[in-house]
């Protein structure tokens, strides 16, 4: 292919939408950890739409799905979800040569490092009720009726913990390239101590946690972002994930850097129509560290095998990793018998 | 350890000389070198403490397999002669090679316990992995 990326992502957008289209202000930006994203302007005789680039690396962290990522977001767009919408998905690449997808950009939102104290004030509160609201209207959702249902298979509810505990734990036993005992421990936990079946099949989002959304400021959702790794699945899932200590800005008071545990709880309760089993819960909150130290043990060897090229995969497969065998650590002598 | 402080220097090293993409715009290069940065940070940390660091891990291990010798004969006398090592090479490379050692021993040795319900050494175990995993613990900004 010849042409600079911009020009050749500007000829693909003429011909998928049959006028002139001039590309411009293409600039990669940080976004996620499995597609190289980008921002650019699509320019037509109409006018302009700020839009983003969300293409296959070469290499990624972890093996995810376009397909589903993109499915997702037309599940939930305009859905009461602030989900970004959806406009091309190109799985062949074309002139860009790798698959990727391209969506709406929705410009004026701040995101917050999870390792930031106190990243959302002084609206924390507030926010953290959108927040876990949101989170509650995708676990209430039926995937049934939602175009996610097309790539991506509902697992019985008495299955959904065993397809998720024997995929992550699959992932460290490839990967792994230092023995780790910790996490080790805590999958055998889960396998002897397995949680009852799913209140109801839902779409987890995957990855929905602070960090990975942007806000306005006072207190509002404007786009839950990375939906890479959606499936259908638990919804409690998604509630451990969003409530790991790797996500708590270094905070005991309050999960997500935005709410009280109990408030969270009742707040996404509220919005789901779902009750929060404790010993469910208790089963999704150590699964939700298993599958941090999975992604983080796939950044390492990724990190090693690409040549040490991507500071990300090593500040992941590092601190991150680090941070959560203390988490497991501290959660398996909670449990102690 | 992996990635081992070695690495990580290494990777510093590689992505600073790493050309730009004529596609990233300045965002993304400063969010790359600020990611740098802290990764070298980081690496000050564990190269003053990684050696200090595994040697205690490992003589850790090293005593809690003394206290296990019920359970010596079924791992092949593996316990015993593990529990008497000594790290005489201080390298990172020969420490974290025993350490690797040492863990794959003790997740072993951590099976066989829960399976048996031994409940006293179950606890000795997690309390030992508590103080590896706050051993090896690294500070953003540290």
């Amino acid at each position: 292919m010849t042409g600079s990326l911009a020009e050749r992502l500007g000829a693909y957008l003429a011909r998928a939408w049959g006028e002139p289209v001039q590309v411009e202000k293409l600039a990669r930006i940080s976004g996620g950890a499995s597609r190289e994203t980008y921002r650019f302007d699509a320019v037509l005789a109409s006018g302009r739409r700020p839009l983003i680039l969300r293409r296959d690396p070469p290499g990624s962290l972890i093996e995810t799905d376009r397909r589903s990522e993109f499915l997702a977001l037309k599940s939930f767009h305009g859905a009461g979800v602030a989900a970004p919408e959806p406009l091309i998905l190109e799985l062949e690449g074309a002139e860009l040569e790798r698959p990727f997808f391209i969506m709406a950009r929705i410009d004026g939102g701040a995101t917050a490092s999870p390792f930031q104290p106190d990243a959302y004030a002084p609206n924390a509160a507030k926010l953290g009720g959108d927040f876990f609201a949101t989170l509650g209207r995708i676990a209430a959702a039926d995937p049934a009726s939602l175009p996610i249902a097309e790539a991506c298979e509902a697992p019985p509810l008495d299955g959904c913990w065993r397809r998720e505990l024997d995929y992550w734990s699959g992932v460290i036993e490839a990967d792994e390239l230092h023995p780790q005992p910790i996490v080790r421990a805590a999958i055998r936990r889960l396998y002897r101590n397995p949680p009852p079946p799913a209140q109801k099949i839902s779409v987890v989002h995957g990855d929905y946690r602070s960090g990975n959304f942007l806000h306005d400021g006072e207190g509002r959702v404007l786009a839950i972002l990375d939906w890479e790794m959606a499936h259908l699945g638990d919804p409690l899932e998604d509630l451990g994930w969003a409530m790991d200590p790797l996500w708590r800005h270094n905070e005991t008071h309050r999960v997500a850097g935005m709410l009280p545990k109990a408030e969270a709880i009742a707040v996404w309760e509220r919005a789901s129509g779902l009750k929060v089993d404790p010993a469910a819960f208790a089963w999704w909150e150590l699964f939700a560290s298993v599958k941090g130290q999975a992604i983080w043990t796939s950044s390492a060897k990724e990190y090693r095998d690409g040549g040490y090229q991507e500071p990300i995969l090593g500040f992941s497969g590092w601190l991150t990793a680090r941070r959560h065998d203390e988490i497991l650590a501290a959660k398996l002598a909670e449990l102690a018998p | 350890m992996t990635p081992s402080v070695v690495e990580v220097m290494r990777g510093c090293a590689v992505a600073l000389t790493q050309p730009p993409s004529p596609d990233a715009g300045p965002e993304y290069f400063a969010s790359r070198v600020g990611m740098i940065s802290m990764l070298a940070n980081l690496a000050a940390q564990e190269a003053e403490h990684a050696a200090a660091a595994a040697v205690a891990e490992n003589a850790d291990i090293r005593a809690l397999f003394a206290q296990a010798a019920a359970y010596d004969g079924a791992l092949g006398g593996r316990l015993a002669r593990a529990a008497q090592g000594v790290d005489a090479d201080l390298t990172l490379t020969a420490l974290d090679a025993a350490n690797a050692r040492l863990r794959r021993l003790l997740i072993e040795l951590h099976t066989r316990v829960e399976d048996a319900g031994d409940t006293a050494l179950d606890r000795a175990i997690l309390a030992l992995y508590v103080r590896m995993a706050e051993g090896r613990r690294l500070q953003l900004g540290g």
